[in-house]
Protein backbone atom coordinates (compact mmCIF):
# COMPACT_ATOMS: atom_id res chain seq x y z
CA UNK A 1 0.00 0.00 0.00
CA UNK A 2 1.26 3.46 -0.83
CA UNK A 3 0.13 6.72 0.71
CA UNK A 4 -1.63 8.06 -2.34
CA UNK A 5 -3.94 5.07 -2.82
CA UNK A 6 -7.52 6.28 -2.48
CA UNK A 7 -9.31 2.96 -1.96
CA UNK A 8 -7.07 1.13 0.49
CA UNK A 9 -9.06 -1.30 2.61
CA UNK A 10 -12.11 -1.08 0.37
CA UNK A 11 -13.84 -4.05 -1.22
CA UNK A 12 -15.11 -3.56 -4.76
CA UNK A 13 -17.20 -5.69 -7.09
CA UNK A 14 -17.38 -5.03 -10.82
CA UNK A 15 -19.97 -6.80 -12.97
CA UNK A 16 -18.89 -7.25 -16.56
CA UNK A 17 -15.39 -7.12 -15.08
CA UNK A 18 -13.71 -8.83 -18.01
CA UNK A 19 -15.10 -6.48 -20.67
CA UNK A 20 -13.21 -3.53 -22.14
CA UNK A 21 -14.40 -0.96 -19.60
CA UNK A 22 -14.85 -3.45 -16.73
CA UNK A 23 -11.27 -4.62 -16.95
CA UNK A 24 -9.91 -1.06 -16.89
CA UNK A 25 -12.00 -0.36 -13.78
CA UNK A 26 -10.69 -3.48 -12.04
CA UNK A 27 -7.11 -2.47 -12.83
CA UNK A 28 -7.66 1.05 -11.55
CA UNK A 29 -9.26 -0.17 -8.32
CA UNK A 30 -6.32 -2.53 -7.77
CA UNK A 31 -3.89 0.35 -8.21
CA UNK A 32 -5.86 2.32 -5.63
CA UNK A 33 -5.47 -0.47 -3.10
CA UNK A 34 -8.93 -2.07 -3.14
CA UNK A 35 -9.75 -5.77 -3.02
CA UNK A 36 -11.38 -6.36 -6.38
CA UNK A 37 -13.95 -8.93 -7.46
CA UNK A 38 -14.67 -9.21 -11.18
CA UNK A 39 -18.08 -10.78 -11.73
CA UNK A 40 -18.63 -12.01 -15.26
CA UNK A 41 -19.74 -14.94 -17.35
CA UNK A 42 -16.19 -15.54 -18.49
CA UNK A 43 -13.11 -15.44 -16.29
CA UNK A 44 -9.84 -13.86 -17.30
CA UNK A 45 -6.34 -13.60 -15.95
CA UNK A 46 -5.63 -10.33 -14.22
CA UNK A 47 -3.11 -10.41 -11.36
CA UNK A 48 -4.69 -9.60 -8.04
CA UNK A 49 -8.30 -9.62 -9.23
CA UNK A 50 -10.62 -12.32 -7.88
CA UNK A 51 -12.77 -13.67 -10.67
CA UNK A 52 -16.20 -15.05 -9.89
CA UNK A 53 -18.23 -16.64 -12.65
CA UNK A 54 -21.61 -14.94 -12.65
CA UNK A 55 -24.35 -14.25 -15.17
CA UNK A 56 -26.04 -11.01 -14.03
CA UNK A 57 -29.38 -12.23 -15.35
CA UNK A 58 -29.41 -15.24 -13.02
CA UNK A 59 -30.70 -14.54 -9.48
CA UNK A 60 -29.09 -17.74 -8.20
CA UNK A 61 -25.67 -16.97 -9.65
CA UNK A 62 -25.81 -13.37 -8.40
CA UNK A 63 -26.73 -14.54 -4.90
CA UNK A 64 -23.92 -17.09 -4.94
CA UNK A 65 -21.35 -14.55 -6.12
CA UNK A 66 -22.20 -12.03 -3.40
CA UNK A 67 -22.25 -14.84 -0.79
CA UNK A 68 -18.72 -15.58 -1.84
CA UNK A 69 -17.72 -11.93 -1.40
CA UNK A 70 -19.32 -11.98 2.05
CA UNK A 71 -17.44 -15.15 2.99
CA UNK A 72 -14.09 -13.82 1.89
CA UNK A 73 -14.32 -10.09 2.65
CA UNK A 74 -17.34 -9.69 4.97
CA UNK A 75 -18.45 -6.43 3.40
CA UNK A 76 -18.70 -4.49 0.16
CA UNK A 77 -17.82 -0.80 -0.26
CA UNK A 78 -18.10 -0.35 -4.01
CA UNK A 79 -20.35 -1.94 -6.62
CA UNK A 80 -19.91 -1.13 -10.30
CA UNK A 81 -22.70 -2.40 -12.54
CA UNK A 82 -20.74 -2.45 -15.80
CA UNK A 83 -22.21 -5.56 -17.43
CA UNK A 84 -24.05 -4.54 -20.58
CA UNK A 85 -24.92 -5.59 -24.10
CA UNK A 86 -26.05 -3.76 -27.21
CA UNK A 87 -28.50 -4.76 -29.93
CA UNK A 88 -28.17 -2.77 -33.14
CA UNK A 89 -31.75 -2.78 -34.36
CA UNK A 90 -34.88 -0.70 -34.65
CA UNK A 91 -37.87 -1.92 -32.64
CA UNK A 92 -39.48 -3.58 -35.66
CA UNK A 93 -36.34 -5.61 -36.25
CA UNK A 94 -35.98 -6.50 -32.56
CA UNK A 95 -37.53 -9.79 -31.50
CA UNK A 96 -39.23 -10.08 -28.12
CA UNK A 97 -36.46 -12.48 -27.04
CA UNK A 98 -33.82 -9.91 -27.93
CA UNK A 99 -35.76 -7.18 -26.12
CA UNK A 100 -36.05 -9.36 -23.01
CA UNK A 101 -32.39 -10.33 -23.23
CA UNK A 102 -31.03 -6.78 -23.32
CA UNK A 103 -33.32 -5.70 -20.49
CA UNK A 104 -32.26 -8.78 -18.53
CA UNK A 105 -28.58 -7.83 -18.75
CA UNK A 106 -28.63 -4.02 -18.70
CA UNK A 107 -31.55 -3.38 -16.32
CA UNK A 108 -32.41 -6.56 -14.41
CA UNK A 109 -28.68 -7.25 -13.99
CA UNK A 110 -28.22 -3.85 -12.34
CA UNK A 111 -31.26 -4.54 -10.16
CA UNK A 112 -30.13 -8.02 -9.08
CA UNK A 113 -26.52 -7.13 -8.35
CA UNK A 114 -27.54 -4.00 -6.42
CA UNK A 115 -30.12 -5.95 -4.43
CA UNK A 116 -27.51 -8.52 -3.49
CA UNK A 117 -24.81 -5.93 -2.81
CA UNK A 118 -26.80 -3.58 -0.56
CA UNK A 119 -26.79 -5.82 2.58
CA UNK A 120 -23.00 -6.07 2.26
CA UNK A 121 -22.73 -2.29 1.96
CA UNK A 122 -24.67 -1.90 5.20
CA UNK A 123 -21.97 -4.01 6.81
CA UNK A 124 -19.45 -1.51 5.50
CA UNK A 125 -21.62 1.29 6.98
CA UNK A 126 -22.02 2.95 3.61
CA UNK A 127 -20.84 2.61 0.06
CA UNK A 128 -20.94 3.69 -3.53
CA UNK A 129 -22.88 2.08 -6.36
CA UNK A 130 -21.91 3.11 -9.88
CA UNK A 131 -24.32 2.14 -12.63
CA UNK A 132 -23.71 2.31 -16.35
CA UNK A 133 -26.12 4.55 -18.16
CA UNK A 134 -25.24 6.10 -21.49
CA UNK A 135 -25.56 9.35 -23.34
CA UNK A 136 -27.97 7.19 -25.37
CA UNK A 137 -30.30 7.38 -22.37
CA UNK A 138 -30.74 11.08 -23.17
CA UNK A 139 -30.58 11.21 -26.96
CA UNK A 140 -30.89 8.44 -29.50
CA UNK A 141 -28.53 6.73 -31.89
CA UNK A 142 -30.33 5.31 -34.89
CA UNK A 143 -30.96 1.57 -34.86
CA UNK A 144 -30.23 1.14 -31.14
CA UNK A 145 -33.78 1.39 -29.81
CA UNK A 146 -33.80 -1.28 -27.11
CA UNK A 147 -30.33 -0.22 -25.93
CA UNK A 148 -31.44 3.41 -25.59
CA UNK A 149 -34.49 2.27 -23.62
CA UNK A 150 -32.43 0.15 -21.20
CA UNK A 151 -30.13 3.07 -20.50
CA UNK A 152 -33.05 5.39 -19.82
CA UNK A 153 -34.28 2.78 -17.32
CA UNK A 154 -30.87 2.68 -15.63
CA UNK A 155 -30.90 6.47 -15.30
CA UNK A 156 -34.28 6.45 -13.54
CA UNK A 157 -33.25 3.49 -11.36
CA UNK A 158 -30.09 5.36 -10.35
CA UNK A 159 -32.04 8.34 -9.06
CA UNK A 160 -34.56 6.10 -7.30
CA UNK A 161 -31.86 4.06 -5.55
CA UNK A 162 -30.05 7.25 -4.52
CA UNK A 163 -33.25 8.47 -2.84
CA UNK A 164 -33.87 5.17 -1.09
CA UNK A 165 -30.38 4.47 0.23
CA UNK A 166 -28.96 7.95 0.78
CA UNK A 167 -30.09 7.91 4.43
CA UNK A 168 -27.84 4.89 5.00
CA UNK A 169 -24.78 6.58 3.52
CA UNK A 170 -24.98 4.65 0.28
CA UNK A 171 -24.40 6.82 -2.76
CA UNK A 172 -25.72 5.82 -6.18
CA UNK A 173 -24.58 7.43 -9.41
CA UNK A 174 -24.53 6.52 -13.08
CA UNK A 175 -21.82 7.15 -15.63
CA UNK A 176 -23.15 7.96 -19.08
CA UNK A 177 -20.34 7.36 -21.53
CA UNK A 178 -20.37 8.73 -25.03
CA UNK A 179 -18.12 7.07 -27.58
CA UNK A 180 -15.55 4.91 -25.80
CA UNK A 181 -13.09 2.84 -27.79
CA UNK A 182 -14.37 -0.65 -26.98
CA UNK A 183 -15.35 -3.73 -28.98
CA UNK A 184 -18.97 -2.51 -28.69
CA UNK A 185 -18.11 0.74 -30.46
CA UNK A 186 -16.11 -1.04 -33.15
CA UNK A 187 -19.11 -3.26 -33.78
CA UNK A 188 -21.37 -0.20 -34.14
CA UNK A 189 -19.01 1.25 -36.78
CA UNK A 190 -18.56 -2.03 -38.61
CA UNK A 191 -22.02 -1.89 -40.11
CA UNK A 192 -21.44 1.50 -41.69
CA UNK A 193 -18.58 1.03 -44.10
CA UNK A 194 -14.91 1.83 -43.95
CA UNK A 195 -13.89 2.00 -40.32
CA UNK A 196 -10.76 4.12 -40.83
CA UNK A 197 -12.76 6.93 -42.41
CA UNK A 198 -15.49 6.64 -39.85
CA UNK A 199 -13.05 6.80 -36.97
CA UNK A 200 -11.56 10.04 -38.26
CA UNK A 201 -15.01 11.51 -38.82
CA UNK A 202 -16.10 10.49 -35.35
CA UNK A 203 -13.00 12.05 -33.79
CA UNK A 204 -13.65 15.26 -35.69
CA UNK A 205 -17.17 15.62 -34.34
CA UNK A 206 -15.91 15.63 -30.74
CA UNK A 207 -14.80 18.95 -29.23
CA UNK A 208 -11.87 17.03 -27.71
CA UNK A 209 -11.08 15.58 -31.16
CA UNK A 210 -10.87 12.04 -29.90
CA UNK A 211 -13.15 9.46 -28.45
CA UNK A 212 -12.83 8.12 -24.97
CA UNK A 213 -10.82 5.20 -23.63
CA UNK A 214 -11.67 2.67 -20.97
CA UNK A 215 -9.13 4.40 -18.72
CA UNK A 216 -11.05 7.67 -19.07
CA UNK A 217 -14.12 5.87 -17.75
CA UNK A 218 -12.15 4.16 -14.98
CA UNK A 219 -10.95 7.59 -13.83
CA UNK A 220 -14.49 8.85 -13.25
CA UNK A 221 -15.58 5.54 -11.69
CA UNK A 222 -12.64 5.76 -9.31
CA UNK A 223 -13.61 9.28 -8.27
CA UNK A 224 -17.23 8.32 -7.70
CA UNK A 225 -16.14 5.25 -5.73
CA UNK A 226 -13.92 7.20 -3.35
CA UNK A 227 -14.30 9.65 -0.50
CA UNK A 228 -13.57 12.70 -2.67
CA UNK A 229 -17.08 12.18 -4.09
CA UNK A 230 -18.72 11.81 -0.67
CA UNK A 231 -21.50 14.34 -1.48
CA UNK A 232 -22.12 13.10 -5.03
CA UNK A 233 -25.26 11.00 -5.37
CA UNK A 234 -28.23 10.50 -7.65
CA UNK A 235 -26.47 12.04 -10.63
CA UNK A 236 -26.01 11.00 -14.23
CA UNK A 237 -22.43 11.82 -15.13
CA UNK A 238 -22.05 12.30 -18.86
CA UNK A 239 -18.50 11.47 -20.00
CA UNK A 240 -18.27 12.18 -23.70
CA UNK A 241 -15.46 14.63 -24.46
CA UNK A 242 -18.00 17.41 -24.90
CA UNK A 243 -19.88 15.59 -27.68
CA UNK A 244 -23.37 16.32 -26.39
CA UNK A 245 -22.58 19.86 -25.24
CA UNK A 246 -22.89 20.91 -28.85
CA UNK A 247 -25.78 21.13 -31.22
CA UNK A 248 -25.52 18.38 -33.86
CA UNK A 249 -22.53 19.17 -35.99
CA UNK A 250 -23.44 19.50 -39.62
CA UNK A 251 -20.62 19.15 -42.15
CA UNK A 252 -20.01 22.84 -42.58
CA UNK B 1 -61.75 27.89 -26.26
CA UNK B 2 -59.66 30.98 -26.59
CA UNK B 3 -61.47 34.14 -27.64
CA UNK B 4 -58.63 35.71 -29.59
CA UNK B 5 -60.66 38.80 -30.51
CA UNK B 6 -60.50 39.86 -26.86
CA UNK B 7 -56.73 39.62 -26.70
CA UNK B 8 -53.96 42.11 -27.38
CA UNK B 9 -50.51 40.83 -28.28
CA UNK B 10 -47.12 42.50 -28.61
CA UNK B 11 -44.60 40.65 -30.76
CA UNK B 12 -41.09 42.10 -30.98
CA UNK B 13 -39.10 41.73 -34.19
CA UNK B 14 -42.16 41.18 -36.35
CA UNK B 15 -40.81 42.39 -39.68
CA UNK B 16 -39.56 39.06 -40.99
CA UNK B 17 -38.91 35.39 -40.34
CA UNK B 18 -40.42 33.84 -37.23
CA UNK B 19 -41.72 37.17 -35.94
CA UNK B 20 -43.63 37.92 -39.15
CA UNK B 21 -45.18 34.45 -39.10
CA UNK B 22 -46.33 34.96 -35.52
CA UNK B 23 -47.82 38.37 -36.28
CA UNK B 24 -49.72 36.89 -39.23
CA UNK B 25 -50.94 33.89 -37.21
CA UNK B 26 -52.26 36.07 -34.39
CA UNK B 27 -53.84 38.58 -36.80
CA UNK B 28 -55.56 35.74 -38.70
CA UNK B 29 -57.26 34.68 -35.47
CA UNK B 30 -58.57 38.19 -34.89
CA UNK B 31 -56.13 39.07 -32.14
CA UNK B 32 -55.12 42.72 -31.86
CA UNK B 33 -51.41 42.61 -32.70
CA UNK B 34 -48.78 45.24 -32.12
CA UNK B 35 -45.33 44.56 -33.47
CA UNK B 36 -42.09 46.47 -33.70
CA UNK B 37 -38.70 46.59 -35.32
CA UNK B 38 -35.86 48.96 -35.92
CA UNK B 39 -36.95 49.86 -39.46
CA UNK B 40 -40.08 51.26 -41.04
CA UNK B 41 -43.37 49.37 -41.25
CA UNK B 42 -42.82 46.45 -43.68
CA UNK B 43 -45.03 46.50 -46.78
CA UNK B 44 -46.25 42.95 -46.24
CA UNK B 45 -47.34 43.41 -42.61
CA UNK B 46 -51.01 42.41 -42.23
CA UNK B 47 -53.25 45.49 -42.28
CA UNK B 48 -54.74 44.57 -38.92
CA UNK B 49 -51.35 44.70 -37.19
CA UNK B 50 -50.00 47.92 -35.68
CA UNK B 51 -46.36 48.79 -36.28
CA UNK B 52 -44.11 50.71 -33.92
CA UNK B 53 -40.58 51.58 -34.96
CA UNK B 54 -38.52 50.70 -31.92
CA UNK B 55 -35.15 49.30 -30.88
CA UNK B 56 -36.06 47.04 -27.96
CA UNK B 57 -32.59 47.34 -26.45
CA UNK B 58 -33.32 51.04 -25.88
CA UNK B 59 -35.22 51.99 -22.72
CA UNK B 60 -36.79 55.09 -24.34
CA UNK B 61 -38.15 52.95 -27.17
CA UNK B 62 -39.71 50.59 -24.64
CA UNK B 63 -41.49 53.53 -23.04
CA UNK B 64 -42.67 54.44 -26.53
CA UNK B 65 -44.05 50.90 -26.96
CA UNK B 66 -45.71 51.09 -23.53
CA UNK B 67 -47.42 54.33 -24.54
CA UNK B 68 -48.68 52.63 -27.68
CA UNK B 69 -50.14 49.77 -25.64
CA UNK B 70 -51.80 52.27 -23.31
CA UNK B 71 -53.30 54.16 -26.24
CA UNK B 72 -54.55 50.90 -27.75
CA UNK B 73 -56.69 50.15 -24.69
CA UNK B 74 -54.16 49.62 -21.94
CA UNK B 75 -54.25 45.84 -21.74
CA UNK B 76 -51.72 43.28 -22.86
CA UNK B 77 -52.53 39.58 -22.86
CA UNK B 78 -49.64 38.18 -24.87
CA UNK B 79 -46.03 39.33 -25.01
CA UNK B 80 -43.76 37.54 -27.45
CA UNK B 81 -40.08 38.40 -27.05
CA UNK B 82 -38.88 37.36 -30.44
CA UNK B 83 -36.39 40.02 -31.54
CA UNK B 84 -32.90 38.55 -31.66
CA UNK B 85 -29.51 38.87 -33.26
CA UNK B 86 -26.49 36.62 -33.59
CA UNK B 87 -22.77 37.25 -33.85
CA UNK B 88 -20.75 34.35 -35.23
CA UNK B 89 -17.68 34.49 -33.03
CA UNK B 90 -15.93 32.63 -30.23
CA UNK B 91 -15.38 34.33 -26.86
CA UNK B 92 -11.77 35.12 -27.79
CA UNK B 93 -12.93 36.93 -30.94
CA UNK B 94 -15.86 38.81 -29.41
CA UNK B 95 -15.58 42.50 -28.59
CA UNK B 96 -17.42 44.44 -25.92
CA UNK B 97 -19.49 45.97 -28.70
CA UNK B 98 -20.52 42.45 -29.77
CA UNK B 99 -21.53 41.76 -26.17
CA UNK B 100 -23.54 44.97 -25.93
CA UNK B 101 -25.38 44.23 -29.16
CA UNK B 102 -26.15 40.53 -28.57
CA UNK B 103 -26.93 40.84 -24.89
CA UNK B 104 -28.71 44.15 -25.41
CA UNK B 105 -31.25 42.72 -27.82
CA UNK B 106 -31.39 39.02 -26.84
CA UNK B 107 -31.19 39.45 -23.07
CA UNK B 108 -31.56 42.99 -21.70
CA UNK B 109 -34.50 43.80 -23.98
CA UNK B 110 -36.35 40.69 -22.81
CA UNK B 111 -35.77 41.75 -19.22
CA UNK B 112 -36.89 45.35 -19.85
CA UNK B 113 -40.01 44.35 -21.79
CA UNK B 114 -41.05 41.82 -19.15
CA UNK B 115 -40.44 44.39 -16.40
CA UNK B 116 -42.54 46.90 -18.30
CA UNK B 117 -45.48 44.66 -19.12
CA UNK B 118 -45.80 42.16 -16.23
CA UNK B 119 -47.64 44.76 -14.10
CA UNK B 120 -49.86 45.61 -17.08
CA UNK B 121 -50.78 41.93 -17.48
CA UNK B 122 -51.25 41.46 -13.74
CA UNK B 123 -53.61 44.44 -13.53
CA UNK B 124 -55.93 43.00 -16.16
CA UNK B 125 -56.18 39.45 -14.87
CA UNK B 126 -52.98 37.93 -16.18
CA UNK B 127 -51.31 37.07 -19.43
CA UNK B 128 -48.86 34.87 -21.28
CA UNK B 129 -45.25 35.76 -22.01
CA UNK B 130 -43.53 33.70 -24.68
CA UNK B 131 -39.79 34.16 -25.02
CA UNK B 132 -37.89 32.83 -27.96
CA UNK B 133 -35.00 30.82 -26.56
CA UNK B 134 -33.06 28.34 -28.64
CA UNK B 135 -31.74 24.80 -28.69
CA UNK B 136 -28.42 26.69 -28.63
CA UNK B 137 -29.26 27.72 -25.06
CA UNK B 138 -29.13 24.04 -24.13
CA UNK B 139 -26.38 22.82 -26.46
CA UNK B 140 -23.70 24.99 -28.00
CA UNK B 141 -23.30 25.96 -31.61
CA UNK B 142 -19.63 26.51 -32.42
CA UNK B 143 -18.49 30.13 -32.84
CA UNK B 144 -21.77 31.49 -31.47
CA UNK B 145 -20.60 32.03 -27.91
CA UNK B 146 -22.53 35.15 -26.95
CA UNK B 147 -25.65 34.04 -28.81
CA UNK B 148 -25.63 30.66 -27.02
CA UNK B 149 -25.16 32.41 -23.67
CA UNK B 150 -27.89 34.96 -24.36
CA UNK B 151 -30.38 32.18 -25.04
CA UNK B 152 -29.44 30.35 -21.84
CA UNK B 153 -30.18 33.65 -20.08
CA UNK B 154 -33.62 33.70 -21.70
CA UNK B 155 -34.34 30.18 -20.43
CA UNK B 156 -33.34 31.13 -16.90
CA UNK B 157 -35.34 34.36 -16.92
CA UNK B 158 -38.36 32.46 -18.23
CA UNK B 159 -38.37 30.18 -15.19
CA UNK B 160 -37.82 33.09 -12.80
CA UNK B 161 -40.76 35.04 -14.16
CA UNK B 162 -42.97 31.97 -14.01
CA UNK B 163 -42.03 31.41 -10.39
CA UNK B 164 -42.28 35.04 -9.27
CA UNK B 165 -45.41 36.11 -11.12
CA UNK B 166 -47.48 32.95 -11.34
CA UNK B 167 -49.69 34.19 -8.51
CA UNK B 168 -50.70 37.14 -10.70
CA UNK B 169 -51.80 34.71 -13.44
CA UNK B 170 -48.84 35.71 -15.56
CA UNK B 171 -47.50 32.63 -17.31
CA UNK B 172 -44.07 32.62 -18.91
CA UNK B 173 -42.66 29.99 -21.25
CA UNK B 174 -39.90 29.82 -23.83
CA UNK B 175 -39.85 28.18 -27.23
CA UNK B 176 -36.53 26.69 -28.31
CA UNK B 177 -36.52 26.58 -32.10
CA UNK B 178 -34.07 24.35 -33.91
CA UNK B 179 -33.15 25.05 -37.51
CA UNK B 180 -35.91 27.23 -38.88
CA UNK B 181 -35.50 28.35 -42.47
CA UNK B 182 -34.96 32.06 -42.02
CA UNK B 183 -32.34 34.49 -43.20
CA UNK B 184 -30.28 33.59 -40.14
CA UNK B 185 -30.02 29.93 -41.20
CA UNK B 186 -29.32 30.80 -44.83
CA UNK B 187 -26.41 32.88 -43.58
CA UNK B 188 -25.08 29.89 -41.63
CA UNK B 189 -25.18 27.65 -44.71
CA UNK B 190 -23.58 30.35 -46.82
CA UNK B 191 -20.56 30.19 -44.50
CA UNK B 192 -20.16 26.46 -45.17
CA UNK B 193 -17.33 25.17 -47.31
CA UNK B 194 -19.80 23.19 -49.42
CA UNK B 195 -23.20 24.82 -48.87
CA UNK B 196 -25.16 22.19 -50.83
CA UNK B 197 -23.57 19.23 -49.03
CA UNK B 198 -23.99 21.01 -45.73
CA UNK B 199 -27.68 21.51 -46.30
CA UNK B 200 -28.18 17.88 -47.36
CA UNK B 201 -26.33 16.64 -44.28
CA UNK B 202 -28.26 18.94 -41.98
CA UNK B 203 -31.54 17.72 -43.41
CA UNK B 204 -30.64 14.08 -42.75
CA UNK B 205 -30.25 14.92 -39.06
CA UNK B 206 -33.89 15.93 -38.69
CA UNK B 207 -36.23 13.13 -37.66
CA UNK B 208 -39.04 15.13 -39.25
CA UNK B 209 -37.27 14.91 -42.63
CA UNK B 210 -37.42 18.66 -43.17
CA UNK B 211 -36.23 21.92 -41.70
CA UNK B 212 -38.55 24.02 -39.62
CA UNK B 213 -40.66 26.81 -41.02
CA UNK B 214 -41.50 30.03 -39.18
CA UNK B 215 -45.11 28.77 -39.03
CA UNK B 216 -43.98 25.79 -36.92
CA UNK B 217 -42.82 28.22 -34.24
CA UNK B 218 -45.89 30.41 -34.66
CA UNK B 219 -48.11 27.40 -33.97
CA UNK B 220 -46.21 26.55 -30.80
CA UNK B 221 -46.55 30.19 -29.74
CA UNK B 222 -50.31 30.09 -30.34
CA UNK B 223 -50.63 27.10 -28.03
CA UNK B 224 -48.64 28.77 -25.26
CA UNK B 225 -50.57 32.02 -25.71
CA UNK B 226 -53.94 30.29 -25.68
CA UNK B 227 -56.20 29.41 -22.78
CA UNK B 228 -55.51 25.76 -23.63
CA UNK B 229 -52.11 26.24 -22.00
CA UNK B 230 -53.56 27.71 -18.79
CA UNK B 231 -51.49 25.38 -16.56
CA UNK B 232 -48.28 25.54 -18.62
CA UNK B 233 -45.66 27.85 -17.16
CA UNK B 234 -41.92 28.00 -16.62
CA UNK B 235 -41.19 25.60 -19.46
CA UNK B 236 -38.86 25.55 -22.42
CA UNK B 237 -40.58 23.91 -25.36
CA UNK B 238 -38.19 22.58 -27.99
CA UNK B 239 -39.53 22.71 -31.54
CA UNK B 240 -36.76 21.28 -33.70
CA UNK B 241 -38.14 18.38 -35.76
CA UNK B 242 -36.31 15.90 -33.53
CA UNK B 243 -32.83 17.32 -34.14
CA UNK B 244 -31.71 17.32 -30.51
CA UNK B 245 -33.37 13.97 -29.76
CA UNK B 246 -30.74 12.30 -31.93
CA UNK B 247 -27.10 11.60 -31.27
CA UNK B 248 -24.65 13.97 -33.00
CA UNK B 249 -22.81 11.01 -34.48
CA UNK B 250 -24.42 9.45 -37.50
CA UNK B 251 -21.91 7.02 -39.01
CA UNK B 252 -24.14 6.53 -42.05
CA UNK B 253 -23.72 10.22 -42.91
CA UNK B 254 -19.92 10.24 -42.83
Amino acid sequence: MTDNQTLAGRVAAVTGGTGGIGKAICQRFLREGASVYALDRATAQLDGVIFVEMDVTSPEQVAAAFAKIEDQSEKLDILVNAAGIEIEKTIEDTSLDEWNQIFAVNVTGTFLASKAGLPLMRKAAGGSIINFGSYDGFIADPGLAAYCATKGAVHALTRAMACDYGPEGIRVNAICPGYIDTPMLQSFFQDNGDIETLEQAVRDVHPMRRYGTSDDVAGLVNWLAGDEARYASGQLWVLDGGLTAQVQQMRL
Amino acid sequence: MTDWSQKTALVTGGSRGIGAAMVAALADLGCHVITCGRGDRPDDLPDAASWVTADVSNEDDIQHLAKHVTNAGGRLDILVNNAGVQVEKTVAESSNDDWDMVMGINAKAVFMLCRQFIPVMASSGGGSIINIGSISGHFSDPSMALYNASKAFVHGLTRSIAVDHGADEVRCNAICPGWIMTGMVDAAFALAEHPVTAEKDALARHAAGRFGQPLDIARAMLFLASDEAAFVTGQTLTVDGGLTAASPIRPELF
